[in-house]
Parts: C-alpha cells; sequence; structure tokens
C-alpha cells in the first residue's frame, strides 16, 4: 500500500505536528499521544521508585545493629508495608507499561496507540492513586499489615486505622491505569501492525507485550475483587473473611497470590523482551530461537498462573495438592532457561559490542538466574517450609526482581536514550553506577540468604544481639548505602547527558527494528509515512527507510480533515483492512480520573453521599466520552469524500473499539469467575460456613428478570443482524425495545435485591449473594443505558447502515450480561437448591 | 535459632535438601556466566544460517530443556522422599504426643490435653520422640517455628494445623512467630525444653500437681 | 478462518487452556473430594483417589498429544509473504506437547503421596 504524495517533506511534517502534536504550555495535561503519555509513566515511576528507595534505606537503617529504636514497631510496619507498595504498584508496573506505550507503535509502524484518551486517563488514574497512597505516608496513617495485607490484621477489628482502606482505595484506582494499558496494547499489537507485519514478522518484544498486557487482563481482577470484598468487609461490616458467619482468611490469600504471583511474572516478561531486544543488536545478528522464545512466551504466560500457592505452602494445605504447585513451580524455570540458552547462542554466533547496555544485560543474567535458582529450592516444599518467611525469602525475590527487571530496565534506558533525547549517553560514568549499584545489591542481598538460614524472619523491626544476626544485618545496610549512591550516579549520569550528550547519529546502535527509523527525538507522529513491512528486520534490511518515510513515499502521507488516522490492519496476516480515525487532544480523561479521585476520597472518609454523586460524575463523563467518538462532529463525522478503500473503521463492522470491548470483558469475567471462585471455595472450605433454612431469593421475581434479559438480547441480536444484512429500517424502535426491556429487567431485580432478606453483615453465603446481585444490576444498568444511548445516535444520525460499527461493539456486553445472569442462577441460586434438596 | 544446625529429623531432612541444591545449582551459576562472558568475547567469524539452527537446537534443548527436566526430576525426586519425614503421618506404632498450641497476639497458649497443664510462651517435650502440635490462633494469622527442630506451620482462627516437631536429644531451642501478626510481631518468641522421656514425665507429673 | 484450523493463531493457547482447566479440576476436584469424600488414611496412597488422577491425568495428556500431532502435520511446508501458518501450527503444536507433558507431571507425586494429608 504504497501512496506518492506532491507535498514537500518539510511542509507535510509541520502539518503532521500541528495535527497530532500536544497542545503548548499547562494545556499540555490534555495529551493523549502515546509518547507524551509513556514517558509521562516512566517518568513519574522513577520518582515513585526513589520514594521506595527512601523507604527501604529507612528499614535498612534501623535494622544495621540489634535491639535498635531509631523506628519503632508502628513506624517500622508502615515503612515496610509502604515500601512493598510502592515499589510493586506504583514503580515496576506503570514504569514497564510506560516503555511498552512508548515502544510499541513505533515498533510495528504505526503513529498511536488504539485508545489514545484511555492511555492518558490510566496516567491519571496512576497519578492520582499514587499520590493518595502516598498521602497516607505524610500523615502517619500509611497502612501497616503488611503489602499482601493478610486477614484478619487487615481488617476492621485488628487494623482500625485508615492505614488498610488507603491500601483498598488507592490500589484499586492505580490498577485502572493497568486494565486500561492492557487492554490497549492487546488491541493494538492485534490490529495496528504495518501492512504485512504478520504474526511471524512481529518484533519478539511485542510477543513479550501481548502476553504481558494478557497477563494483566487475566492476572490483576482477582485483587480487584478481593480489594472490593475486603473493604465492604471493613466498611460495611459484611462477612468475607471473618471466620464466624462463613468467611475464611485463606480466601483472602487464594484471592491475593492468584493476582501475586502472575504478577511478578508481568514484571519479568517485558524485561526480559527488552533483553531479547538488545541482544541481537549488540551481537549484530538476528535473535537464534525467536520460535522457541515465542513458545517460552507462551508457555510461560499460562503456567506462572498455575504457581500462586507457593507462597502458601505453610497454610496446612494437603501434601498432594501442594505437590501441584511444586511441581508447577519448577516447570516454570523450563521456558526461562530456553530464553537463556537463546540469548546465549545469539551471543555465541555473534560479534559482540560489550556497551554499556550490555554490562548491565550481563549483570541481570548472574543476579536473576541466582533468584531463579534460589526460586526452584524454595519450590520444594520440605525446603520451603524452613525459610518461608525469613530472610533467604527477602533475598530470592530481590535478586529475581531487580535483577530480572530493574537490570534489564537499565539496560533498556540506556540503550533508548538517544531516541529519546537525541543524545548519546556517556560510558564512563555509567559504568561506576552500574558498578556501585551492582556491588551494592550483592553485598545487601547476597548474604541475607544465611540471614534467613539463620532463622531471621521477615517484618520484624528488631532482633536480639544474641541471635548473631548482628553482622549480617550491618553489611547489609552497608550495601543498601552503596546501592543508593550507585543510583545517584546513574541519575547523574542521565541528567547530564540531556545537557552534555552527544548528538546521536540516525539508528545509533544499528539495531534492526522499526522504532529507530523515526526521528530522534522521536515527532508527534513517528512516521510521517507508514511503510510496508516484509521482514524481521526491516532496518537492517533496507537502511534507507527513515529517509522514504520521511519523504512521504509510503502510506497515509496525507492529512485529511485534520484528523488523526492510522492504519487498522488484520490480526493475522497484517495485511491493512481499514483506516482508523484517533481522537486529539482532550480533558476528559483527566476529568474522568479526577471525579474517581473524588469518589476515592470520599469513601476513604466515609462521606458516602458524596461518593454516590462521584460515581454518577463518573458515569457522566464516561457516557460523554463515549459519546464523542464515531460520526459525531468532534471525532469523524460522515463525508462523502471519506477513504473507501480501506473504508474508515467507524463505518465497518470490525475496529478497535469491538477488540476493546471483548478484551475488557474478559477482564471483567475474570472478576466475575474470581466471585464464583470466592462462592465455591467458602461453601466448600470455610471453617464455620452456614446457610440459612430458606433460600432468601424469591424464584418468581428473579426468573421473570431472566426472562426480560434474554427477550432484549434477542432483541438487540436481531437489530444487529438486520444492520448486516442491509437494513437499519427498525433500528430505533428495536434499540429502545431493547433498552426497555433491559430496565425491566434492572427493574425486577432491584425488587429481588429489596426483597431478600439478606444479611450480608452475618452470613458470607449472605454477603456473597449480595455482592452477586449488585454485579447484575450493574450490568443490566450498563447495558440499558448504552442501548438508550444508542437509540439516540440513530434519531441524530451518527449511526445508521452507513454507521453500523457501534450497535457491534455494545452487543457482546448484552451477551456477557446475559451469560453471567444465567451462570449466576445455576450456581448462586439452583446448585444450593439441588443440594440441599438432596 | 539456625537451620544449619539441625537438631531433630525434620530439620535434619531440609538441611541436607540446602546443602545437595546449593552446591549444584552454584556449579550451575558458575557454568553458566562463564559461558555468557566467553560468548560475548569470542569472535566466532562468519557463521551460515544453517550452522546458526544446529547450534540454536543443540543450546536450547540441551541447555534449555534436558538441564533442567533432569535437575527437577532429582530435586524433586529427593525432595519428595526426603519431604516425608516432615509430615505428621501415622506412626508404625502408637499415637505421638499430643500438645495444643494457641497462638494471641503477642504470646504463646501451651496446653497438655487431659492434664490440665497450661504454659505461657514455653514448650516442654520428650526428646527422641515425635510429638503433634496442635495449633490455632486466637485472632490473626500466625505461624509456628522452631527452625533447629522442624519447619514451621500456621496458625488460622477457625481451623487447626498440625506440625509434627521431634528433637533428637535434650536441649533448649527458641522458636519465633513467622507470619507478621502486627505490632508485637517481634518480640513473640517462646522456647522449646526437650527432656530425656523419663525427665518429661516427671516435669509433666509436677506441673499437674502445682495446678 | 476458523480457530480450529490448524494454523489460526488461538491453535497457540488451546493446549494450555486446555492445561489450565485440568489444573483447576485436579486442585479443585482434590480439595473437594478431600473435604467430603477423603479415603482412609491407612491405604496411604492407594485409593481410588489417586488412581483416579492417574486416569484422567493420563486420558489429558493423551487428548493433548493427539491435538500436537494433528498440528504439527497440518503444518504447510513454508511461509511466504504474509502466511504464518506453517509458524503457527509448528509452535502450537510444540505447545500442545508441553501441555501434554506438564498435564501428566503434576500427577505424578499422586504415585507416592496420600491425597488428604
Amino acid at each position: 500500500m504504497t501512496e506518492r504524495t506532491n507535498q514537500p517533506a518539510e511542509e507535510l511534517h509541520e502539518e503532521l505536528e500541528r495535527v497530532w502534536g500536544n497542545q503548548p504550555g499547562w494545556r499540555a495535561a490534555s495529551a493523549v499521544n502515546h509518547t507524551t503519555v509513556g514517558l509521562r509513566f516512566v517518568v513519574t515511576g522513577l520518582g515513585f521508585f526513589l520514594v521506595g528507595g527512601l523507604l527501604a534505606m529507612l528499614v535498612r537503617t534501623q535494622l544495621a545493629l540489634p535491639e535498635q529504636d531509631i523506628i519503632g514497631p508502628e513506624l517500622y510496619n508502615q515503612l515496610f508495608t509502604m515500601h512493598g507498595t510502592v515499589m510493586m504498584f506504583l514503580f515496576a508496573i506503570p514504569v514497564l507499561e510506560g516503555a511498552a506505550m512508548y515502544l510499541i507503535p513505533k515498533m510495528i509502524g504505526t503513529r498511536d496507540l488504539v485508545f489514545p484518551r484511555l492511555s492518558a486517563l490510566g496516567y491519571y488514574c496512576y497519578l492520582f492513586g499514587g499520590l493518595i497512597i502516598l498521602s497516607s505516608l505524610v500523615l502517619q496513617i500509611a497502612p501497616d499489615a503488611g503489602w499482601f495485607m493478610y486477614t484478619p490484621l487487615s481488617n476492621a477489628e485488628f487494623s482500625p486505622g485508615k492505614g488498610p482502606d488507603f491500601w483498598l482505595l488507592g490500589i484499586t484506582f492505580v490498577e485502572i491505569s493497568a486494565i486500561s494499558a492492557g487492554v490497549e496494547l492487546v488491541v493494538s499489537i492485534l490490529r495496528t501492525r504495518a501492512n504485512g507485519m504478520a504474526l511471524n514478522k512481529m518484533p519478539i518484544f511485542c510477543w513479550y507485550i501481548l502476553a504481558m498486557a494478557l497477563m494483566i487482563i487475566f492476572g490483576f481482577p482477582p485483587l480487584i475483587l478481593g480489594s472490593i470484598l475486603l473493604e465492604l468487609e471493613r466498611a460495611a461490616g459484611w462477612v468475607f473473611f471473618d471466620v464466624a458467619g462463613g468467611g475464611d482468611p485463606l480466601l483472602w490469600q487464594h484471592l491475593f497470590w492468584l493476582f501475586g504471583h502472575p504478577e511478578v511474572y508481568i514484571i519479568f516478561l517485558p524485561a526480559a523482551g527488552i533483553v531479547s531486544t538488545l541482544i541481537p543488536v549488540f551481537a549484530q545478528r538476528p535473535l537464534v530461537g525467536y520460535r522457541w522464545i515465542v513458545l517460552a512466551i507462551i508457555v510461560m504466560g499460562f503456567i506462572s498462573f498455575g504457581l500462586w500457592v507457593h507462597h502458601m505452602f505453610t497454610v496446612g494445605i494437603p501434601q498432594l495438592a501442594l505437590a501441584f504447585f511444586s511441581i508447577a513451580s519448577m516447570l516454570v524455570a523450563i521456558p526461562t532457561a530456553i530464553q537463556i540458552f537463546a540469548w546465549l547462542a545469539t551471543l555465541w554466533t555473534g560479534k559482540v559490542a560489550f556497551r554499556l547496555p550490555m554490562l548491565w544485560v550481563l549483570g541481570f543474567l548472574i543476579v536473576f538466574v541466582a533468584g531463579g535458582l534460589t526460586g526452584v529450592m524454595l519450590a520444594l516444599v520440605p525446603f520451603n517450609w524452613q525459610v518461608h518467611d525469613t530472610h533467604f525469602v527477602v533475598a530470592h525475590m530481590h535478586y529475581v526482581l531487580v535483577g530480572g527487571m530493574l537490570f534489564p530496565l537499565l539496560a533498556g534506558f540506556y540503550y533508548w536514550l538517544p531516541h529519546v533525547s537525541g543524545r548519546m549517553p556517556s560510558d564512563t560514568l555509567g559504568r561506576w553506577g552500574f558498578w556501585l549499584f551492582f556491588g551494592g545489591f550483592n553485598l545487601t542481598f547476597l548474604l541475607m540468604h544465611l540471614t534467613g538460614l539463620l532463622g531471621m524472619p521477615r517484618r520484624v523491626y528488631t532482633y536480639d544481639a544474641e541471635m548473631g544476626w548482628g553482622w549480617l544485618n550491618l553489611l547489609s545496610s552497608v550495601g543498601g548505602f552503596v546501592m543508593a549512591i550507585g543510583v545517584a550516579v546513574i541519575i547523574l549520569d542521565i541528567t547530564l547527558h540531556f545537557r552534555f550528550g552527544r548528538k546521536a547519529d540516525c539508528n545509533p546502535w544499528n539495531a534492526d527494528t522499526l522504532e529507530w527509523a523515526t526521528p530522534m527525538p522521536a515527532s508527534a507522529y513517528n512516521f510521517a509515512s507508514l511503510p510496508d513491512i516484509d521482514t524481521r528486520h526491516p532496518m537492517w534490511e533496507h537502511p534507507d527507510l527513515p529517509h522514504t518515510i520521511e519523504q512521504g513515499h509510503h502510506g497515509l502521507s496525507e492529512v485529511m480533515y485534520e484528523r488523526r488516522d492510522i492504519f487498522g490492519s488484520d490480526a493475522i496476516t497484517g495485511k491493512v483492512r481499514e483506516v482508523i480515525h484517533l481522537p486529539t487532544n482532550s480533558w476528559l480523561p483527566l476529568q474522568t480520573a479526577a471525579v474517581i479521585a473524588v469518589v476515592c476520597i470520599s469513601l476513604l472518609v466515609k462521606a458516602y453521599p458524596l461518593a454516590l454523586a462521584a460515581s454518577l460524575g463518573v458515569l457522566f463523563f464516561a457516557l460523554r466520552w463515549s459519546w464523542h467518538n464515531g460520526a459525531h462532529p468532534v471525532a469523524s463525522p460522515w463525508r462523502d469524500d471519506d477513504p473507501v478503500d480501506p473504508p474508515l473503521h467507524s463505518r465497518t463492522f470490525d475496529g478497535p473499539g469491538l477488540w476493546g470491548m471483548v478484551v475488557s470483558l474478559m477482564a471483567n469475567g475474570t472478576l466475575y469467575v474470581s466471585l464464583l471462585f470466592g462462592w465455591f471455595y467458602l461453601w466448600t472450605a470455610a471453617p464455620q460456613w452456614s446457610m440459612p433454612a430458606q433460600a432468601p431469593i424469591s424464584l418468581v421475581p428473579l426468573l421473570a428478570s431472566g426472562v426480560a434479559l434474554s427477550l432484549a438480547v434477542l432483541i438487540y441480536r436481531r437489530s444487529v443482524a438486520q444492520l448486516r444484512d442491509g437494513s437499519d429500517a427498525r433500528l430505533q424502535p428495536l434499540l429502545w425495545i431493547a433498552a426497555g426491556l433491559g430496565a425491566l429487567h434492572f427493574a425486577l431485580l432491584v425488587w429481588v435485591l429489596i426483597s431478600a432478606p439478606l444479611t450480608p453483615g452475618d452470613l458470607a453465603h449472605d454477603a456473597v449473594l449480595t455482592v452477586m446481585l449488585y454485579y447484575l444490576l450493574l450490568h443490566g444498568g450498563l447495558a440499558s443505558i448504552f442501548t438508550a444511548l444508542q437509540a439516540m445516535r440513530v434519531r441524530i444520525g451518527y449511526v445508521s447502515l452507513r454507521l453500523p460499527y457501534e450497535p457491534v461493539v455494545v452487543q457482546p456486553f448484552w451477551i456477557y450480561t446475559l451469560g453471567v445472569f444465567w451462570m449466576s442462577f445455576a450456581a448462586f441460586v439452583l446448585l444450593p437448591m439441588v443440594w440441599g434438596a438432596g | 535459632m539456625s537451620t544449619l544446625q539441625p537438631a531433630g529429623p525434620s530439620a535434619q531432612a531440609s538441611a541436607w535438601l540446602w546443602w545437595g541444591m546449593f552446591a549444584f545449582f552454584s556449579l550451575v551459576l558458575i557454568a553458566l556466566v562463564w559461558l555468557w562472558i566467553h560468548a560475548m568475547r569470542r569472535d566466532p567469524g562468519q557463521v551460515s544460517d544453517r550452522e546458526a539452527q544446529r547450534l540454536q537446537n543443540r543450546w536450547v534443548v540441551g541447555g534449555g530443556l534436558l538441564l533442567p527436566v533432569v535437575s527437577i526430576s532429582v530435586v524433586l525426586m529427593v525432595g519428595i522422599a526426603l519431604g516425608q519425614r516432615m509430615l505428621a503421618l501415622p506412626l508404625a506404632d502408637g499415637e505421638p504426643l499430643r500438645i495444643e498450641v494457641t497462638a494471641h497476639q503477642w504470646w504463646w497458649e501451651v496446653r497438655y490435653p487431659d492434664t490440665g497443664v497450661v504454659l505461657k510462651d514455653e514448650l516442654h517435650i520428650p526428646a527422641g520422640q515425635p510429638v503433634d502440635l496442635q495449633l490455632i490462633s486466637d485472632d490473626v494469622v500466625h505461624s509456628f517455628w522452631v527452625p533447629r527442630l522442624a519447619g514451621k506451620m500456621d496458625m488460622f482462627p477457625g481451623r487447626t494445623n498440625v506440625l509434627r516437631l521431634e528433637a533428637d536429644k535434650p536441649g533448649t531451642y527458641h522458636g519465633m512467630c513467622s507470619e507478621f501478626c502486627g505490632v508485637g510481631h517481634a518480640r513473640m518468641h517462646f522456647v522449646v525444653e526437650a527432656h530425656l522421656p523419663a525427665d518429661f514425665e516427671l516435669w509433666l507429673q509436677q506441673e499437674q500437681g502445682n495446678d | 478462518m476458523s480457530p480450529w484450523l490448524p494454523v489460526h493463531p488461538a491453535q497457540l493457547v488451546f493446549g494450555l487452556v486446555i492445561w489450565s482447566g485440568w489444573f483447576v479440576l485436579l486442585y479443585g476436584g482434590l480439595s473437594v473430594s478431600c473435604e467430603l469424600i477423603p479415603p482412609a488414611e491407612e491405604r496411604g496412597a492407594m485409593t481410588w483417589l489417586n488412581g483416579l488422577i492417574l486416569l484422567l491425568g493420563a486420558a489429558v495428556a493423551v487428548l493433548l498429544l493427539w491435538l500436537a500431532r494433528r498440528c504439527w502435520r497440518a503444518a504447510p511446508a513454508t511461509d511466504q509473504g504474509t502466511d504464518s501458518g506453517r509458524f503457527v501450527a509448528r509452535i502450537a503444536a510444540a505447545v500442545y506437547l508441553t501441555s501434554a507433558l506438564a498435564a501428566f507431571a503434576l500427577t505424578l507425586p499422586s504415585v507416592v503421596m496420600a491425597p488428604c494429608l
């Protein structure tokens, strides 16, 4: 797909900058461009890293000598809780997300991610949520029950302060950014690749990020559900984890670790992706074992979901069940080893330039593999029973997290720095930074394995002198300070290079991937024209690409109606199918995130009417957001000379919104499945589970509600089918009927809820049922509202036969709502009836 | 409190596993790092695609598949076998002594059933005999750990976990709570006193008499 | 293109999806069985539950091996241009094979371990 333009390159550049660029000055807060938003994630993440590091230094200072009282237990418990929370949620994931958001569109040859306003929303949710959590530290009411917040310690009885609420509400707020990044990256990688970039021609980094994004979709919802349930238990007294009433503290542990284990692989995979990207460049040859690595990524992505109980080996679960998790935990070493040996083979067959990024990669190998091997040790249950909850685990996890994430991150920083700033990093100061950090890290954590073996538990604010742990802790603390100096040197190095770094040539490392074909620093639009791709190594095989792209020789080299256009491509072959029009700068993400912050804060201070009002505000902004789409004048109104070959996506039956809806429903579905799991778990394993004698939910109104819903879905599907068949004659009335039936379904469910004698504050059984009913209400209500809005848009003319896209996007939501309703009926109402009767 | 100075069969099993894995995995790490550095330094000259493919298969299959599979199999077989020692399996003859331990924030309540003996922050056991601890919590999650004797077991409200404990010889063994349980967690210590079986009987009778 | 065709990218994940389902059935089934109908302790590892686990594990593994073979053989001779059928089918076969081995490996401890202790 090539187009020639007669426009000179300068003019084209200016026009594209104007259309794709941010607004100047403080108005840049309305930016939705992936380069800007990605860099904001990275810089903010580094800020939080420094906070987390400072907290660690305080911890190490207190532990340096036995029986110190510099920091008492109350403050100490806040410090280590916040250290873990900040590092895991406010640094590791956001920084990698930001790097992925910055790099992916450039690597796949497009101009932006596919939901730009969602990117910006994600950033603001992260920023505001992070600030809310940090404010608790400033106010000295930070959470102090550990980053993993085990119940009953974290419930209202044993942690009566606001600390855990800051965690539960703040982290859930931040997780919006993770889920939104996950959805966006999946859809962008699958549907906006350059023309011809089939799956087997994708840069390996894209495979890693695709896996990471899908793991976020399936991995985060269990924690989101757990947080919602715990907050309900704390604020409203509902029973989920309290033994009296039928709850179980172990349920929290399962939900937390169902998230917690995939979380660390979500952190590792992008970092491994950086290593897989850098090694071929510095060895100046293609990656050996590309297909093996793709296999390893897929295997790792799935198997990592089957390991979570290895964090719970000492809770009293029978040995055979533990063995499943022990084996799975060891099996995951295999795809890891496959990657390591593929890298080794690449290095072996190439002539390696040992530049600064490769020094960090070497550090990664040493530290991460050491951590991985202690991980295999920990996977063995009999050994685990000794060192679980000791400093051995602290050592292990820092080896795998710092080694497996921070080292590759720094390698990637130094590698892509010229891309961001247009200047080369230094070598000397950088090497000093590496050795200080590497040396300090090993001093701190290598001996810590021994500290754990000698019996020192975790999360203790001090220890007796007779234990013999004093010298080990002192050395670890000294190491911590050396590491801090190393970090300072690195920051200095990177800061100075912005000023004094040598100007970088085009493609300074002679890399093979497409991001090096953009200007450096990157323009707002990445590529002046979008090239076709026929190889995995475009910059090696077509070194003149930067020039031909800039000259406008390739696709979409004309700006139509000031619109931000990219190509939409087939997920498998990469062949272009549509032109996707993207939104420009918008204040909606900031406004929406601000209102969500009001919800969060009002829940924290227990101002419930305000929280309700703010929630309605969120709904308002979200609906307004969805209104400014498609053929709305602000987006892409119908014009007679709109492109037809390929067409604009909102004039077709497929597009990014549909894919985004389906992927979001996968995350939603995981949340629902977690609720189902909680139900069945408590029913079968909770020590004091009890069911009321009389089932509280009346069957007839519930069934009537289900019938109304089923009819609504039938009618809705009919309306979409008619559109596909080429008719919109009855579109509006059908949509109104479907919306009306949805409203009836909603009303009947409200009746069911109000008339059911549910006591969620006494029985876990009732609490879970209540949550289920609210969940169904939420979905039925939203489906009706969406459909009513669609009917209105038909009336105005934004939706019609020639603009059939939007009803297609809403359809999966209806089907999901229907599925969840009947599934709930079966699992929560029918099954207990049948079981009780039998 | 060192796991590397085992004084009971359970801790002994764990210590052997540690040393075995430590030795083997250290070799693996050193070998891997050496290979990596060597790979970075060498100049392979011209490598054809076919040669790269063959090399890939050898390295990836040999190092990426065979090495981990063999290592894991060995570790699991030895580990599962040794691990059986640590479990509270039914004894060939007789029943182990049962002691009930209830954890509170931040102290240990120790009961000897059928005798009415109640202790605080200390346990007494007969050396050379297996003892089953019935562990439960009165409030939050705690964990019972005597590193020189056995692995740890968490203690929950509402459910009882069983930990098999055995000391080879008489002595005093320290224990600590090993699940974060609030501000007093770092101070939640206890001691286990192992006596010769005859001395233990004497001690138990004395204690009963005292109450 | 139908997702059941060996060259469809959905095949890349089906093997592990089946493995995941098996894992849930295994862990969930074992936990519920031990809760409701635990076999006698003295029997050690020689119980109906252990036997069932091994049998089901073998069945799942055989299914996955069959799917692996199906994919491997259906791989086109080469990948030209934007075709990636061979790439997908070969990797999918490897995923099925890995899933088969992993599904079976999980069941091995039931040969020696009592199920509910």
